[in-house]
């Protein structure tokens, strides 16, 4: 199907963008476009006004300062994967990336759209979760910072009004000696994971030092499974601690069911996934 | 597709009871609704809006309330039809008392089809059960309200609710 007729827009500064989003109701910020554009040509979302964001060079960046990484919200998933300064500083971030549907999704779709998006298999939630992110919202009358726990409201839902953007997200940088790894088994049609978990580790002394894990296509929503992290913290960095602390990754959370996976698969699968990935992890810290 | 669960409401059974029929109350905790007007007796008219990721959509329809049983139980049925499709659910709200608060218990099946059912299950799903976690969690809200100032509405409908 062609999508419905809408008008369209393409600005050249956040502050136009922000001013055409106020402008008239039913109007839509198009960044990717990898979750809208088929959603349009099905007919489901039928916005009067489209206001694309590609041609914002102001949001095209990744930056590091002050021990962070700051990553405009139009980079675009293949410019995170490939990122020198992300693959030095926050590998884990590009090794999501890198994971993402396949290289023509990746050319096209963005950070900022995914995240905006909201869809709760997405894979930039689970190493976003374990890091700790943070991201930028700005409208005509501010702008805010959230924790990334608290953007994801639910599934397809943030703390985004319909007046603001999302401006970047940011992250730190990987303290010295830390590692990371991403892990997802991941539907084969649409490459979305079923599970995803992301884990970033440090040991000193034998012992963890830093140990964080982000799940994503579990629930509704991704998570930072605490229950896990507080089971590792100062305890020997061995397979035995984590295999035991990897049971409770899905604690507390009511699985997803769906034709692929049951809701019992999949919390086995977030235990699975959890272990794996944080052994993974383990072996790539210094 | 199967909808499942239970929540609890800080009241006792019957003001539960109440407030699961109080037709300003739903009107205020239903995801989206934007009218709920009597047509008889436990018979409803709503329109709903939905707004879920970029899918927007006006529905119409009708909800019933059968079966009841106070209070421990009742059957909530309703459908709907819109330019994305329609949806047709029923299910058992059962009631029961636990200390001084109220678990509600649902168990009921939802059908959606139409331009929507192309979005595919896993997004169904998703979003029909985000819409329920919102519900019960504006019921609870409405609840708490309730026992701060427990002073029932008059069981009239409104109007309009935004």
């Amino acid at each position: 199907m062609i999508a419905q007729p809408f008008d369209y827009s393409a600005p050249e500064s956040v502050s136009e963008a922000l001013a055409l989003l106020g402008s008239r109701p039913d109007s839509r910020l198009l960044a990717g476009g990898q979750s809208l554009v088929p959603m349009m040509k099905l007919r489901l979302s039928t916005p009067a006004h489209l206001i694309d964001l590609t041609k914002i060079a102001e949001l095209h960046y990744i930056v590091e300062t002050n021990g962070s990484i700051r990553i405009g919200a139009m980079s675009t998933h293949r410019q995170i994967e490939s990122s020198e300064t992300l693959r030095q500083s926050c590998p884990l971030l590009a090794e999501a990336a890198g994971r993402i549907g396949d290289a023509q999704v990746r050319n096209m779709g963005t950070i900022g759209g995914s995240l905006s998006h909201a869809d709760p298999a997405a894979d930039y939630p689970a190493p976003l979760q374990a890091l700790g992110a943070k991201v930028r919202l700005v409208s005509k009358g501010g702008e805010r910072t959230l924790p990334i726990e608290e953007f994801l409201e639910d599934a397809f839902t943030t703390a985004l009004t319909g007046a603001e953007l999302l401006y970047e997200v940011i992250v730190p940088a990987d303290p010295p000696g830390a590692g990371s790894a991403y892990l997802k088994l991941e539907q084969p049609a649409s490459g979305f994971a079923v599970v995803g978990a992301a884990a970033q580790v440090a040991v000193q002394n034998g012992n963890f030092s830093l140990a964080r894990l982000g799940l994503t296509g579990v629930g509704s929503k991704s998570y930072r499974a605490r229950a896990v992290e507080t089971a590792l913290a100062g305890r020997p960095a061995t397979p035995a601690t984590i295999a035991e602390a990897a049971q409770q990754a899905a604690g507390g959370v009511e699985a997803l069911s769906d034709i692929y996976a049951g809701a019992d698969y999949r919390a086995h699968l977030a235990r699975v996934c959890a272990r794996r990935v944080l052994e993974a992890a383990l072996a790539r810290a210094k | 597709m199967k909808v499942q669960g239970d929540f609890l409401l800080p009241l006792d059974q019957q003001a539960a009871w109440n407030l699961l029929l109080d037709a300003g109350v739903l009107a205020r905790a239903m995801p989206g609704c934007e009218s709920l007007l009597p047509t008889g007796p436990d018979q409803y008219d709503m329109r709903m809006k939905i707004a879920v990721s970029s899918i927007r959509g006006l529905f119409g329809g009708q909800v019933r309330i059968e079966d009841k049983n106070p209070p421990a139980s009742y059957r909530l049925v309703l459908q709907g039809e819109g330019k994305l499709g329609h949806l047709r659910g029923a299910g058992l709200l059962a009631l029961s008392g636990e200390a001084e608060s109220t678990r509600v218990r649902y168990d009921g099946e939802v059908q959606i089809g139409g331009l929507i059912a192309s979005v595919g299950e896993r997004m169904l799903d998703l979003t029909a059960k985000m819409m329920i976690r919102r519900f019960f969690g504006a019921l609870e809200k409405e609840a708490r309200a309730w026992t701060q100032a427990p002073a029932p509405s008059s069981g009239l409908p409104t109007g309009n609710v935004t």
